[in-house]
This record gives structure tokens, sequence and C-alpha cells, in this order.
């Protein structure tokens, strides 16, 4: 009871600072210089000044910034994220095409991630100084050091052009007509490269966060206490360490999953995985503002939900913690 | 270019075909097929990068029409010499007085939604779509008053003076044919047909998925008997350019255009056995690279100092280090692509020659810019072109090739909408480094960068050199409206020698756009539209 009143209360002092983030945003994004209009017309090589007016007229933005920001802030009262003229689409629709692949992949990415992550990080703890540990600490120190679009080619040089084994690029392959187990065999043999890619990195950063975690945890006085008590090593890990040893994983964790939603430019480049990432950077470069902004709000949403999900998990690890 | 032996090629297919115990009719197949083409399949295309929309009508990015020219049609197409061929027109005649074009329409055409094509899907796309929302049509269209339509298959273009250019203008690329039905009494710009698009060619449009492909079905009616041969063709989206390369290499894509492959990578591609390349199909789609000089910025305004920065520069080294060899030295403001029509001179001032360093440096020197304490003699800033990045490799270049000349050039890169408007807008720029194409015709290219009148604020790719030459103005003006094609060259020609003289830009290099394809699809560059004609008789090996 008292945590449910504690999530609504949460919930609603967090409506001040997604205004907060709406306005900021907006202000922010008109200070970048050239409009929408101006690429479009770029684009296209040339264009007469009333085609352009027209143009800005069609986009809005011909009227003051004031008002351009109510017709935004009412737009966003009555959930309509607005119309993208560059792309002649709704903007949630847009966004929406793209959520299912940017999940599917980050997901995979960051669940396997964080679940390698710990137990990797927890076999070298626990392994001090073993064969074992060292292994585990230069393969993740290489992870960490090896930037994700080199590994992504490394990949598909090895695996596509060389092995033959996996597409190169793309979410399915198109046109195939696959459908039930043979189109969920399809995606993920597309989903192998650009989720191993993206989650090297991450793992690499709990497994080492991990096993410094578990170190320092092992040398407490509670663990000298347990000890003494006569409880076997493996009881002290499992039931005093472990527990202890996670929360600074997951307020690493909680911090990242907030780019969850803004996807992996680099990945998705390189894989051409149909991702927010990639969406969000066109948008920035073609100043499709109403895009960038609905983007920016549904991060701005998930980083919020994130922060609540991770302060709840705290309570759950550590009862010690106040709510 | 390599050839396999017949033999070769038959062991290598009958080697797979015999598990499957097909291997005699194979066999027999593949004699036949080396000419003959197939029905079926699916051809994967690379586009790049991905269009933001299909309204191929009044959006003119080069993403487009590799797209759209499968789906729309133009009244006529273009044989290899660039004499224009029947189409959705059976034939023309133009008035001897050049003031009106009366076209003979098929009548056995329909368009995707059903709807059978006529005169007055002509005149609407031309007066109502074409002329008030096309980028180009200011230039193309700015002599068209009005559409005629007598009876069903006669459409008549009505034209306040002769424009000789527009017969070059009239393919599916440039001046694509929609459906009345489709847009009539709805928003053009809003109509829900911009990606979804609606037209007589030979694919339908079928579905997009942003940021992956666009997917174009074979339309059954098409008017020409027994084409297309292809079920489908996919436009797939690949935005890093090694994995475009790796898709090709492993057989995933057959086709890739307009330089979708790094040039970088064009040597081992044409070591693969699978694929092969070709620079045709890019004849009308001339194109240069060059620097805009900002005559209002000092010293550019000296004509002196613009044509020291035109000696300065070494083309050679710009073809070979930033173009990987493709391309020829630009030698003045026309492509050397004109040379077929007859409008191209290479009789103008050279800034190619072997004391150009010597030439340039006097010219400073009499232009009252002496050398400093540090050797330099002016500092200026060049815009660096955000489309790509040969461009910074090319600024890099010029750094390097104006400083032995004395010129400190300080190098800046922006992204594509601030750039755009600090040049276009703002006119906060000495050199700038577009690429500029040059379009079917000479009144395309010269008209927009170099009239007096074409110095627009605000507007893109126009003339933002304030080039301003009355009697320069005259020629082209006249040169617009002469019908007789000698009398015309002749203008052009003195033309392009007085922009060489005044260079008000310098031109470095004539583009060469390369395609990269599987050696199993055939007939995919049938014309000199190349990529942006529509690929009905292309074909793939089973």
């Amino acid at each position: 009871m008292r945590l449910a009143r504690y999530i609504g209360y949460r919930l609603v002092t967090a409506l001040p600072v997604i205004f907060g983030i709406i306005v900021l945003n907006f202000l922010l994004i008109h200070l970048a210089p050239g409009d929408a209009a101006s690429v479009l017309a770029g684009e296209s090589g040339a264009a007469t000044p009333e085609y352009m007016e027209e143009l800005r007229h069609k986009f809005g933005l011909d009227q003051s910034l004031g008002m351009q920001f109510l017709t935004y802030v009412s737009n966003m009262a009555h959930f309509n994220l607005g119309y993208s003229y560059r792309n002649d689409a709704d903007v949630s629709g847009l966004i929406l095409e793209r959520l299912g692949p940017t999940s599917l992949l980050m997901l995979t990415a960051f669940g396997t991630a964080l679940a390698l992550g710990i137990i990797l990080g927890l076999l070298a703890a626990t392994g001090r100084n073993s064969w074992r540990d060292n292994i585990i600490s230069v393969i993740s120190l290489v992870a960490y050091a090896t930037p994700g679009f080199w590994l992504g080619l490394m990949m598909i040089v090895i695996f596509s052009i060389g092995l033959g084994w996996l597409p190169t690029s793309g979410f399915d392959t198109v046109g195939s007509g696959h459908q039930g187990w043979a189109e969920v065999w399809d995606i993920g043999r597309h989903l192998v490269m650009p989720a191993v890619s993206l989650a090297l990195f991450y793992l690499a950063l709990y497994a080492r966060l991990m096993r410094a975690s578990i170190l320092e945890q092992t040398g407490m006085d509670y663990v000298t206490t347990a000890r003494a008590k006569g409880q076997t090593e493996r009881r002290i890990i499992t039931g005093h360490v472990l527990r202890n040893a996670l929360l600074p994983v997951v307020t690493l964790a909680g911090v990242q999953a907030g780019n969850l939603i803004g996807g992996s430019i680099v990945v998705e480049t390189v894989f051409g995985w149909p991702g927010i990432g990639t969406l969000a950077f066109n948008a920035l470069q073609s100043r499709d503002l109403n895009l960038l902004l609905a983007i920016f709000f549904i991060s701005a949403c998930l980083v919020v939900i994130i922060n609540l999900a991770v302060d709840v998990i705290y309570v759950l690890l550590d009862p010690r913690m106040e709510i | 270019m390599v050839d396999f032996p017949p033999l070769n090629k038959i062991s290598r297919r009958s080697a797979l075909a015999l598990p499957l115990g097909l291997a005699a009719s194979t066999i027999s197949n593949n004699f036949v097929k080396a000419d003959e083409p197939v029905r079926g399949g699916t051809m994967v295309m690379i586009v790049q990068p991905e269009p933001s929309t299909l309204a191929h009508y009044a959006v003119t990015a080069g993403n487009i029409p590799p797209i759209a020219t499968q789906i729309y049609e133009g009244l006529v197409t273009y044989d290899w010499d660039q004499n224009p061929q029947p189409n959705l027109a059976k034939s023309w005649e133009i008035a001897p007085d050049g003031k009106s074009i009366t076209f003979k329409l098929r009548e056995d055409v329909f368009f995707h939604n059903g709807a059978s094509f006529t005169s007055a899907d002509v005149q609407f796309s031309f007066m109502e779509i074409l002329k008030k929302y096309h980028p180009f049509a200011p230039l193309l269209l700015a002599e068209l008053t009005g559409v005629d339509t007598p009876d069903a298959t006669t459409a008549i273009l009505r034209l306040a003076n002769p424009a000789p250019y527009l017969m070059k203008a009239l393919a599916g690329r440039d001046l694509p044919i929609m459906c009345k039905s489709v847009f009539e009494g709805t928003q053009i710009l809003q109509n829900p047909s911009a990606n979804k698009p609606i037209g007589t060619g030979p694919f339908k449009f079928g579905q997009w998925d942003r940021g992956q492909f666009v997917r174009l079905d074979r339309n059954e009616k098409y008017w020409k008997p027994g084409l297309p041969y292809l079920d489908h063709i996919i436009a797939r989206f690949i935005p890093d350019a090694a994995t475009r390369s790796a898709a090709l290499e492993t057989g995933e894509a057959h086709f890739a255009g307009y330089s979708a492959v790094n040039y970088a990578d064009l040597a081992r591609m044409k070591t693969n056995p699978i694929l092969d390349t070709t620079m045709k199909g890019y004849e009308m789609t001339p194109a240069l690279s060059v620097l805009e000089l900002n005559a209002k910025h000092p010293p550019l305004d000296k004509k002196e100092v613009r044509q020291a920065i035109a000696y300065a520069i070494d083309r050679k080294v710009i073809l070979r280090d930033v173009m990987y060899g493709y391309g020829q030295p630009a030698t003045g403001p026309l492509s050397k692509l004109f040379k077929t029509v007859g409008f191209y001179t290479d009789d103008v001032r050279n800034y190619d020659v072997p004391d150009r360093l010597d030439i340039a440096n006097k010219l400073l020197d009499g232009a009252g810019l002496p050398r400093g304490a540090n050797g330099m003699r002016f500092g200026i800033h060049l815009e660096v072109n955000s489309f790509g990045e040969q461009w910074l490799r090319q600024a890099e270049y010029l750094k390097q090739a104006l400083a032995i000349v004395g010129i400190d050039l300080t190098l800046r890169s922006e992204d594509t909408a601030t750039w755009l408007r600090r040049v276009y807008t703002n006119y906060d720029y000495d050199i700038n480094e577009p690429f500029l194409s040059q379009g079917v015709d000479p009144v395309y290219g010269l008209n927009k960068q170099y009239l007096t009148s074409q110095i627009r604020k605000g507007v893109t790719f126009v003339n933002d050199s304030f080039y301003s030459n009355p009697e320069f103005d005259n020629i082209l003006n006249e040169a617009m409206r002469e019908q007789d094609h000698d009398k015309r060259a002749a203008l052009y020609k003195k033309a392009q020698q007085i922009l060489a003289e005044d260079c008000p830009l310098v031109w470095l290099i004539d583009v060469q756009y390369v395609s990269v394809f599987n050696r199993k699809l055939h007939d995919h560059t049938t014309g000199p539209l190349g990529t942006q004609q529509a690929f009905e008789r292309a074909w793939l090996e089973k």
C-alpha cells in the first residue's frame, strides 16, 4: 500500500518535470540555424521563393515562435505527436514502426549483456586472480575498448562475406514471404550480429562493475560475521553478498536503460537496422522538428519511468532503504 | 570486364543443379539464357540515402527517381543519342514557330488505379502539378502557358516563346505524368499518393517500410506487352557504405547505381567474380564539382584573384586522390557530356597549364596582395560540403594547394541545414564547395547558376556568387529561345568563353557515377537515363 502511494506520488511529481523537458527541448531545437524548408529545397537542387514560402507555410514555420509553441503544447495535451512534413506521415506512425525493431534489438542486447555481465563478474570475483578471473578480465577489457562499428564490420566480413552464415544487414529478408517460425528464424538470423556488437560493450561494463562490487562487499564486516557463523562460501555469496553487490549494477543499468529508446545510431547504421536512433539523427539533420521533439518526449518519459523502477528495485533488494 | 568461357559457366551451374536431379534441363536452359530474358524474380537494388518522400513531382532529390521512375512515366523516353523516343506519346510535332508542341497519346494505357490515361491527365499534370510545384518549373516550364486537349488522345503544349530544351526534359525522371483523378480537388502537396504513388509505369507501388525498403510489384496490365520481366523490385536502404558493399558481395543486392558504393571500394568490387561495374547510364546526368566564390567578399571581387585560385588548383590531384580516378578534370562551366549534343566547348581560357603556379602568383601580385611575413597574402574561409566525406578530403587538398600561392584557407564544417542557411540566405561565406547537377540542357545548369536574375536570397543552389554580366545575360536569354541548333551551339560557346574568363566559379571535376551490379542481372542499363528510368527490361538469371 505504501509502495503504491509512493509510486503515485512520484508519477504526479514527474508531470512538471516532463513539462519542463518539453519546453526546454522546444527552445533548444529552435536555436539550431536553418529550417526544414531549406533542407528540402536544398536536396531538390532548386526552388522558387514562392515555393519555399508555401513549404514554410505548410510546415507552420511562418508563425511566431510563441504561436508554434502553443500549437505544439496543445497538440501534446491531446496526445497528438504531430505530423512530419518531410516524411509526409504522422509522427506517431513513424515512431511506432521503429519501436518494434528498436525494442527487439535493445532488449536482446541489454538483457544478454546484463545477465551475462552479472554471471561473468561473479565468476571472476569468486575466483579472484585465478585463470578464470584473468580470462574474463582480458575479454571484458578488449570488448570495452573495441569500437562497436569496427566490431560490426569485422563480423560482416567474417560471417557474411567469408562464411556466408548470416545476412549482412536489414531486419528480415524482404519479399521472402516467410510466415510463423520461419519468419522468427529469419529475423533471428538478422538480429545476431547487431545484438552481439551492441551487447559486448555493455557486457564488459557490467562484468567489470560486478566483479569490483563483489570484491568490495566481501571485505565487509558482515561477511566476516557470516563466515564466523560457519556459513559456506557459496551461501555467503548468494545469501549476503550478491544482493548488496547488485545495487551499483542496477544503478548503472537504470541510467543506461534510458538509452534504450534512443537506440544505437552506430549499430543501426552499420547493419541497416530500422531503429529509432537513425530516425532521430535524420530528423535532426533535416530539421524535422515535430519528429525530433516527439522522440525526445518519449525518451524523457521513459527515463522518468525507469528511474522510478530502479528506485523500487532498490527497495526490493535492500529492505533498509526508506521510501 | 572478365568474360567467363561458356564451358566454365555450364560446369559451375550443373554442379549446383545436380543434387536436384535437374542437371540436363538446367544446362540446356543455360545456353538460352545468356541472351534470352527470363520472366520472374525479385531484383534488389540499393538506393542511398533513403528518400524522405516519393512525391517525385514536387521534390527532385536524386534518390527519388530510381524508385519513382518505375512508377511514373513521361511522354517520351530517350535513345543512346539522346533523341526522344515514343513512350506515353506515340508521336509529336513541333510547330514551325516553336510555340506549340502537339502530342498524340497512346490509347491503351491505364494507371495503376485502373483509370485510363488521357490528354486530361497530361493537362492536369503539367498545369496543376508540375508548373506549380516542380522545383525546376521556373526553368523548364517558364514558357508554358497552357495545355489544350482537343480530344482524349491529343495534348498540345502552348508556349509563350520557343523552348527547345523542353524536348530534352520529357522523360519520367524530369516531367512525370500523374493521374488527374487522384489529385483533382485535393491539396497537391498534401495528397496521400505522395508516398503511395500511382502512375502508368511497369511497376506498382507495393509497400514502404521506413528505414528498410520500398517494394514495387509487377504491373500485370502494363501497356508494353510481355513487360516487365521482373516480379518485384526491392529498393533497400543501408546507411553504412561498407555494409552496402558487403550486401553486393554476398549477392543479397543486385544493383547499386549513382555511386552508392564508395569509390574506394570499387577496385575490390571489380575483382569479385559475381559482380561487374559500368559507367553507362549517366549520359543525361551531367554534374560538376565546383567552388563558388563570393564576389561580395574582397578580395574575391577581383577577377584576377578568382582566376589565380582557378590556376592554383591541380584538378588531376583531386581526380586521383579524392575521386579515385572516376571523372575528368573540368575545363569550364559545362560538363563534357554536353559534347554529344554539341553544346560543349573546350575552346575557353585554360587553367590547367604547366606554368599555372607562376601565373597565379603573378595575378595575385598584380592584384596588390603581396605575401606577408608568414608567406601568406590573405586568409579566407571554405564552407565544406556536408553531403559526404569526400568533400572534406577535397577541402583538405584545396587548403594545401592554395597555401602554395599564399592564400590561407580555413575550413568550416557544419551540418546541412546550417550550411545551406549560411551560404544561400545569409551569404556569410567566402568560398563554397557545392556539387552542381547540370540537368538535360545548358538552360538548366547555366541559367540558374549565372544569370543576374537568379541572385535570389534564401533559394538554394542558384546564383549565390553575385555574378552579373549583362552581355552574358543577353546571350543566355537568346540561346534559351533559339530554335536553330547550330546558332544555339554558337551562343553557348560564347557564353562558356565569357564565364571562363570572368571566373565566377572554379570548375573542378566533371563527375562520373558508377553502377555496380550482379552478373546475374541483365539489361539493367538500357538508355542514357540509366538508373533513373524504368527497369522494365531488366531480368535475372534463375
